[in-house]
């Protein structure tokens, strides 16, 4: 595509998203919301494991940090049920609470820092399991396995979430708390996209991608290495933080069952069929993978071959249809695509740098 | 110390069952570089072969088709894997074994349903004891065919051309080709072994005191990877000492969950992942394994 | 720009790994300013030099010295901020366009961190700026400024070859290693990229120490010769004497005989 008709087409996007609200219901907006968060979360994952060659299955763990983070810090302290919280003000919460990730991202990067490859993507998995663990059981911060409810987002006086129904109409269209969460999200989105493409296309980006081409050619060419994987480790997580806290609005209820493994590979999964190292590919991915099993879900009536969810029926139910296609994905971007999704609007192929080595 | 006792021999049965499991990851990774994730659910491939066979053919053949169903399930990952290997690193083929695991899972999750499987076992809820020590006798048939098949490993590995031609290639790829090793055919021998031993495990995994084998029996084999980590992902004594690590830890942490209650519940579940990390911390290669050298 | 050449002084330096020796005890020192060759057969060692140098291995035993710091023991980017640039014998480019390459080469040089950059503040901005102009004349200088904006996948090998060695001197080094510049190239390349390295000591004043196999070039080029044969030096001077040293001529007559042989099947 032409430098022209990509700005175009980016144009008219805006004005979509920025218009839905007005049309879509609310079933479809907390879908799009929902694939906000991953665009986000995607993008941190994408600098870490596609920019910086580090892979990670501990991404959940971290969504799961920015989640949890932001409850506790917005959520009302000595609460009836025994729950703690700061009770501070949504935004500075959701701030926080991004910072906290990134924070948490830093105390284990010293660790990751230590570990190459498989070790560190095993070690990053251990992430997963001890944050369940530290979940269910830390009642007083996560409610443990029944969660906890999640403050909405507060702007400016403005509640952010369904529970407001004091009319506010715009055009005749009632806005009610996901309408204006849309458009958070939507800000969010915008800042994630927009740094990390500035980070990529700058210093640090450079120094990124020669650590995953080749460490010895990076720390020869004057890039400290260990500090920059820690980098490539606490930004990756700030970005985490803040689709974590963002899911967490979404959701309104945050459980310890959504942070699995599961979500980790979710993630990856977006990043490969993304296209490994291309934030656009990653994020335009992330909108594939959760809208898919919600496009399934809403539609399982009229497809042919899919089964409703617990109807007993044969043929799979629209989770599982939605796994198969992107496990499917995922073999086949890696086999036949490497670019991925990223490739699409690539016009020349990007080849592998490394030579053999001796 | 009874008690202890029985901790001790479920740990050493568990870990024997993990051993099978770590000691095929270890194999892959020797022959390709690759983290197997899809080990998981052709360990649930082969168990549930057993679980759909054994009424047909007994129990004996059912584990044959089982080992069988799951080494050609292994194989064909490995023709896939090797169709990236052109090129591509290792965390992507990794991501890739990641993609098989969510097809294979999927599909056989299915079929498999809510419901427990039975594989037919000989042993059933049999208990033997020893003085006081009380452990079921599925337990010690895992530790028994466990260390007969880990040994037949380490023989070939020793022995056998396939063994040579492994340690060769492991030592040099280049060499090990020059010197006429076909190098797919060695690969693909690896995939093959390490899908039959997790056939077996599953077996065992699904045998009393667990009810059966369900869908979640292939995320047991989660916790092989902390064994075959913290052993070192390229020694196979390390896989085994990994796994008797993680298998007692296991077993100690949820045979004394009251005393450790201050831990918080559920902690069986994540020792293995403690342990790794403690590991880890201070031996960023897991206790056996070699340091990788990057050569420019 | 840069601090004037110093010397280098490489003293009792020896590598082992496993079982064998890649470098006894070699000592050279090269002049400031000078264009110093570091020749021998293959599995010499050269190139395990070249790592000591640039802290990508650590010696076993002994020490090298740069303007009177000493480099052994320092991590490579520490080496790289002294000053010493290199490139590789198996060209190691990072994926992207020329421009990211080079510009790679200035990250010591450029301050700009993870939060101005990603919120584009116009210190960061004008600093990439005036960096990239700087990285475009050395690609000209190179003979590669028309690929500057191009992927560098697709360069044929010379380019790429010029690319990094181009990157090395988006560095602004005092002591410039080059690990077989020529390998590869066709006759007309090699004499452009003789012509190439000339120019760069005698524009830039900074030393250059080269692996190079042929010897052709390095008569013509080098001020002074090391000759290293199974990790040992086994010469050392200006190059005519290096030629007529009669244990350079066993050294290099045994591989020659190979290489003909070679040739002839
Ligand atoms: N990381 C390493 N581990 C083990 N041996 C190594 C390593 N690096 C180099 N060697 C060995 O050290 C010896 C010297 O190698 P080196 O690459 O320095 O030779 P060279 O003089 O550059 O040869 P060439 O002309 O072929 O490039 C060789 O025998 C090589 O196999
Ligand atoms: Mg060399």
């Amino acid at each position: 595509m032409s430098e022209i008709s990509k700005r175009a087409v980016a144009g008219v996007g805006v004005l979509v998203l920025l218009a839905l609200p007005f049309y879509a219901t609310g079933f479809w907006l907390q879908s799009g919301l929902f694939a906000m968060a991953a665009v986000i979360g995607a993008i941190g994952l994408s600098l870490l494991t596609g920019t910086t060659g580090q892979l990670s299955l501990g991404h959940a763990f971290f969504l799961a940090v920015g989640a949890y983070g932001y409850v506790w810090l917005s959520g009302p302290a000595g609460a009836a049920d025994g729950l703690t919280g700061l009770g501070l003000p949504p935004l500075l919460a959701f701030g926080l609470a991004v910072a906290l990730t990134g924070l948490a991202g830093g105390l284990l990067s010293p660790i990751a820092g230590r570990l190459r490859g498989m070790y560190l993507g095993v070690a990053t998995l251990a992430l997963v399991f001890i944050g369940q663990h530290v979940m269910l059981n830390a009642h007083t911060v996560t409610g443990g396995y029944n969660g906890r409810s999640v403050p909405p987002m507060d702007l400016f006086g403005f509640a952010l979430a369904d529970a407001s129904p004091q009319g506010l109409l715009v055009l005749g269209v009632p806005f009610g708390g996901l309408e204006r969460l849309w458009y958070f999200g939507l800000a969010l989105v915008a800042l994630a996209l927009l740094t990390a493409r500035n980070l990529l296309r700058g210093r640090p980006g450079r120094a990124l991608g020669a650590v995953r081409d080749s460490e010895v050619a990076a720390a020869v060419m004057g890039v400290p290495v260990a500090r920059y994987r820690s980098a490539a480790f606490v930004v990756s997580c700030l970005y985490a933080g803040a689709g974590g806290a963002l899911l967490a609005l979404v959701f309104r209820r945050v459980v310890p069952e959504t942070f699995g493994l599961v979500l980790s590979i979710d993630y990856l999964a977006m990043i490969v069929i993304g296209g490994l190292g291309s934030v656009g590919g990653a994020a335009a991915a992330a909108v594939l993978v959760t809208l898919l099993p919600q496009v399934l879900t809403g539609y399982a009536d009229d497809l042919p071959l899919l089964a409703r969810a617990g109807s007993g029926a044969a043929g799979p139910t629209p989770g599982e249809a939605a796994r198969y296609l992107y496990g499917a994905a995922i073999v086949l971007v890696l086999t036949l695509a490497p670019q991925g999704l990223a490739g699409l609007t690539r016009r020349r192929p990007r080849k592998t740098l490394q030579e053999h080595t001796p | 110390m009874t008690k202890f006792a029985e901790t001790v021999l479920n740990g050493l049965a568990l870990g024997s069952v993990y051993a099978l499991i770590a000691l095929g990851f270890v194999v892959i990774f020797k022959a390709s570089g690759v983290m197997n994730f899809a080990h998981g659910s052709i360990l649930l491939l082969g168990g549930w072969t057993v679980t759909a066979t054994h009424q047909a053919v007994g129990f004996p053949l059912a584990v044959l088709c089982g080992a069988l169903a799951a080494g050609a399930a292994a194989g064909l990952l490995h023709a896939l894997a090797a169709r990236g290997l052109r090129g591509a690193e290792a965390p992507v083929l990794t991501i890739l074994t990641i993609g098989v695991d969510l097809l294979l899972v999927t599909a056989l999750n299915a079929r498999i349903g809510p419901d427990f499987l039975s594989t037919g076992d000989p042993w059933g809820d049999a208990v033997a004891r020893f003085g006081g020590v009380a452990v079921t006798q599925s337990r010690l048939a895992g530790i028994v065919v466990s260390v007969l098949l880990i040994g037949g490993v380490f023989a070939l590995f020793r022995w056998s051309r396939w063994g040579l031609s492994m340690r060769a290639a492991a030592a040099d790829q280049e060499a090990a080709a020059l010197m006429g090793i076909r190098l797919h055919r060695v690969r693909l021998a690896a995939w093959c072994l390490a899908g039959a031993l997790a056939a077996v495990a599953a077996v065992f995994l699904a045998a009393f005191p667990a009810p059966g084998l369900d869908r979640t029996t292939g995320q047991i084999a989660l916790a092989a990877f902390p064994a075959a980590i913290l052993g070192g992902m390229d020694s196979a004594v390390g896989a085994l000492a990994g796994s008797l690590v993680i298998g007692l830890s296991s077993a100690l942490a949820a045979g004394y969950q009251e005393q450790l209650s201050g831990l918080g519940t559920g902690l069986a579940d994540v020792a293995p992942y403690l342990v790794m990390v403690l590991v880890l911390l201070v031996r960023p290669n897991g206790l056996f394994g070699s340091k990788e050298l990057s050569r420019v | 720009m840069t601090a004037a050449a110093a010397e280098l002084r490489v003293d009792g330096v020896t590598v082992r790994f496993a079982g064998l020796t890649a470098l006894d005890e070699v000592s050279f020192t090269v002049a400031p300013g000078s264009i110093h060759a570091l020749i021998g057969p293959n599995g010499a060692g050269k190139s395990t030099c070249f790592n000591v140098l640039s802290g990508v291995y650590r010696a076993t035993e002994g020490s090298v010295h740069y303007d009177g710091r000493e480099l052994t023991g320092l991590a490579p980017h520490r080496i790289a901020g002294i000053g010493v640039a290199r490139t590789f014998q198996n060209i190691v480019l990072t994926a992207g366009t020329v421009a990211d390459n080079l510009m790679l080469g200035r990250h010591g040089l450029t301050t700009a961190g993870f939060a101005s950059t990603a919120l584009r503040l116009p210190k960061a901005v004008r600093e990439q700026r005036r960096h990239r102009e700087r990285a475009y004349e050395i690609a000209d200088f190179l003979g590669i400024a028309a690929h500057f904006e191009q992927p560098v996948g697709p360069l044929s090998y010379g380019d790429r070859k010029r690319v990094e060695i181009a990157r090395a001197l988006c560095m602004e080094p005092r002591l410039l290693l080059l690990d077989e510049p020529v390998a590869g190239m066709n006759p007309t390349e090699r004499l452009a990229m003789a012509a190439t390295i000339a120019a760069v000591r005698a524009e830039l004043g900074i030393s250059i120490l080269i692996v190079e196999h042929d010897m052709g070039m390095v008569m013509r080029l080098a001020d002074a010769v090391t000759v290293l044969d199974f990790g040992r030096r086994i010469a050392d001077g200006t190059p005519e004497s290096v030629q007529r040293d009669p244990a350079v001529i066993a050294a290099y007559l045994g591989q020659q005989q190979e290489q003909q042989k070679e040739e002839s099947a």
